[in-house]
């Protein structure tokens, strides 16, 4: 036994490796560029190949869970945003529908399609954000600048409907914060007539790049059956050609009204991932076609004074509008007891919330269960006996976001 | 040594040296990670101020830019990170969380960076624009000009 | 499916359906439902009733395991009630997966030991963190809110039942 830092023990058996030299223990992170964050990782190398690996987590634990048990539930939405920060919508819609579920509310079509919006925004900005990072991890710098161009086309869109860029708190239980203005609406038709030709640039650089495909063809092999099995989820999983998608396995906020395809992919190792990934780009964009080209009219709201507040104008003419503005922003409104959880298709796979009610105004218990969690414990089945620097490309094609991970 | 023409006049060419070529160290934790990211891409482009060059070893870098939450159990790692980079270096605490704890007050997160560094600029947001990190980076820029090579008063 | 004699009480919570066990039958629960297509473990968490008047609660820790079918897409929820310091339930990571972490983690937040598992450490707290977190006599601690309303709540743990 070894103590190789606080906490860490490695068993160095003194092992003979398959070169002849002994197996040799490093530590890799938790402060290193090519891990996507904070994520620490000992590994024992025989040569240059991993032999072991041992995920360290929890260097971003921020007490998610704890904080919502704390604050009220509409109060709760502003940190579902900041758990798994590359797909904020996404996070508050798992949260929302649970909370509705619990309640026994529906929202308009209208929201659920502006939800659906967001949401195919967010898989966009998510799967570019792991483009271009990868990318560069890889030695594609140039990804970077591309990918991080239309995304901040998002994130302009973002802060056009809610006001934020990033953690825009903008689907809340009860509906969304705000109708979308006539310029987003403008913006996103821009943006669904011009995306598609990026996402050809993106394919450009890369999908023949010999050097992009000699790093990630053949490198991190996940097989359907070990991907079932040890619960990988998202583009890991259709990246080992299971068609499993929560949007269409499982649909919710009407997105079975939506004529899109699976991406799936046999290739099941990076580029099978990347090539998902690619994919289901072009399908969001299709979705955001097909939600703008028919989004409803009607209310964004549920007609609930006891959720959500009175409107402006009503204010000055009711008084028990007064009177639910004031409850609502001193005391919040109470949920049924009982349990629910509702599961959601992020970027990263399935994005889970569970929510324990016991009857108050606050919740009993908070889980998310997220999709980093469950894929970083895939990383050992993928990366043994592959090379240090490919572990690499199997950690950026994991796209583990370690806020999600240690929430 | 005081305040004389020699060295005023080699502090300013030296503060003008050091101003312009803040090299930051890599060093991601959270949101506000990506928003730095964001910065050193074409869109606001980091480049113009001589800061593009985001180096991966702390041992290379001058300015520690704290990007998002510290947990308790980061919080010994950065203060390593900060010891191992070399003398004069500056920090930033980026965004709401890294200078305060930000929404979450509760036991994992460090109230504010600055219980284990010392921190030159604070960015308030959350996460706080490109631009922010840029009007930050300039704030600093100006401090270590106007500091010259004599020790602060 | 698992047999009738080992359900303690069967219901549906806002459209989902879960049944309770007895503890220390939940490893022949999950193999039976393992065996019944209930092949993934979506979450395994821990749900801690202290001061909880919404029903009567056999036990303050009731530790939950959602499973899911991916043929047929149904969904159960397998609950279990412990008690006692340290509360204790056997291990299920080598017929699921997912588990090991996640029962590292319930390890980590509740402080529930998981008999039989390989290697229960804290997985997200460092190494020499005392308490546990989720737990609900567990401050939620930080820096004291001045002029707040509920600083008081903040800073200290509801007083036992």
């Amino acid at each position: 036994m070894d103590t190789i830092a606080q906490g860490v023990t490695v068993t160095k058996t003194g092992e003979t490796g398959a070169f002849g030299g002994e197996l040799l223990t490093i530590n890799f992170g938790p402060h290193h560029p090519s891990t996507h964050g904070v994520l620490r990782l000992i590994v024992d190398l025989d040569g240059e190949q991993v032999r072991r690996l041992k995920p360290v987590i929890g260097y971003l634990h921020t007490g998610i869970e704890k904080q919502m048990e704390a604050l009220r539930w509409q109060q709760g939405v502003t940190v579902t945003d900041r758990h798994d920060y590359l797909s904020p919508p996404i996070n508050n819609l798992a949260y929302a529908l649970a909370v509705e579920k619990l309640m026994g509310v529906d929202v308009p079509p209208r929201a659920n399609a502006l939800r659906v919006i967001m949401s195919e925004l967010t898989r966009l900005s998510s799967h570019l954000v792991w483009m271009g990072t990868s990318g560069l991890e890889l030695g594609a710098m140039s990804m970077l600048m591309y990918c991080f161009r239309e995304r901040d086309t998002i994130l302009d869109m973002n802060e056009e409907i809610s006001g934020f860029r990033m953690h825009t708190s903008y689907i809340r239980p009860g509906g969304v914060m705000a109708d979308a203005t006539p310029r987003f609406l403008e913006m996103l038709d821009k943006f669904c007539h011009e995306m598609p030709g990026h996402v050809d640039e993106y394919e450009a650089l890369l999908t023949n790049n010999p050097i992009w495909r000699s790093r990630t063809i053949g490198i991190g092999i996940l097989s359907p059956e070990d991907a079932k099995v040890l619960g990988a989820t998202g583009p890991m999983l259709r990246g080992s050609g299971v068609a499993w998608d929560l949007r269409r396995s499982m649909p919710y906020s009407g997105y079975e009204n939506y004529d899109f395809e699976i991406a799936t992919s046999d290739m099941r190792d990076c580029y099978g991932r990347y090539l998902v990934r690619i994919k289901e780009m072009r399908e969001s964009v299709k979705i955001l076609r097909q939600a703008l080209d028919k989004l409803p009219d009607g209310p964004v709201n549920v007609d609930d004074r006891k959720m959500l507040p009175p409107p402006r104008e009503e204010l000055e003419t009711s008084m028990e509008a007064v009177i639910h503005h004031f409850k609502l922003f001193t005391e919040g409104y109470s949920v049924p007891p009982g349990d629910v959880y509702v599961a959601v298709e992020s970027g990263r796979g399935e994005n889970g919330c569970y929510i324990a009610s016991d009857g108050t105004h606050k919740p009993r218990r908070v889980k998310f269960r997220s999709a980093s969690f469950v894929n970083l414990q895939v990383l050992e089945r993928m990366a043994l006996n592959h090379m240090l620097a490919d572990m690499v490309a199997i950690i950026g094609t994991a796209d583990t976001v370690l806020g999600d991970c240690d929430r | 040594m005081g305040r004389n023409i020699l060295t005023t006049s080699l502090g300013k060419l030296v503060g003008w040296g050091r101003g312009n070529s803040i090299w930051p160290a890599q060093f991601g934790l959270a949101c506000c990670a990506i928003e730095m990211i964001a910065t050193a891409t074409a869109g606001v482009d980091i480049a113009r101020f001589g800061s593009e060059a985001f180096r991966a070893s702390p041992r290379q870098s001058d300015l520690m830019i704290v990007s998002g939450r510290v947990s308790q159990k980061m919080a010994p790692i950065l203060r390593t990170i900060y010891d191992q980079m070399p003398e004069p270096k500056w920090v930033i605490s980026m965004g709401a969380c890294a200078s305060t704890g930000g929404i979450f007050n509760n036991y994992a997160l460090l109230q504010g960076v600055d219980k284990i560094v010392p921190v030159d600029v604070y960015i308030p947001g959350c996460p706080p624009r490109p631009e922010d990190l840029l009007n930050a980076l300039m704030i600093l820029q100006e401090r270590i000009k106007a500091q010259g090579i004599l020790p602060p008063q | 499916m698992i047999s009738e004699t080992l359900i303690v009480e069967k219901g549906v919570s806002a459209g989902d359906p879960w049944v309770t066990v007895e503890s220390r039958n939940v490893r022949e629960a999950l193999s039976g439902l393992k065996n019944d297509g209930y092949t993934l473990l979506v979450f395994l968490t821990c749900v801690d009733h202290l001061v909880d008047s919404s029903r009567q609660w056999p036990a303050r820790y009731e530790v939950l395991y959602q499973l899911r079918n991916l043929e047929t897409r149904e969904q159960i929820r397998l609950r279990a009630f412990i008690d006692g310091e340290p509360p204790r339930i056997e291990s299920v990571h080598d017929l699921f997966g997912p588990a090991n972490w996640e029962e590292r983690e319930t390890y980590d937040m509740f402080g529930i030991v998981f008999n039989n598992h390989p290697e229960l450490t804290r997985i997200l707290m460092p190494d020499d963190w005392v308490g546990y977190p989720l737990r609900r006599d567990y401050p939620v601690g930080g820096e004291p809110v001045e002029f707040s309303e509920e600083h008081e709540m903040w800073q200290t743990a509801p007083e036992k039942a």
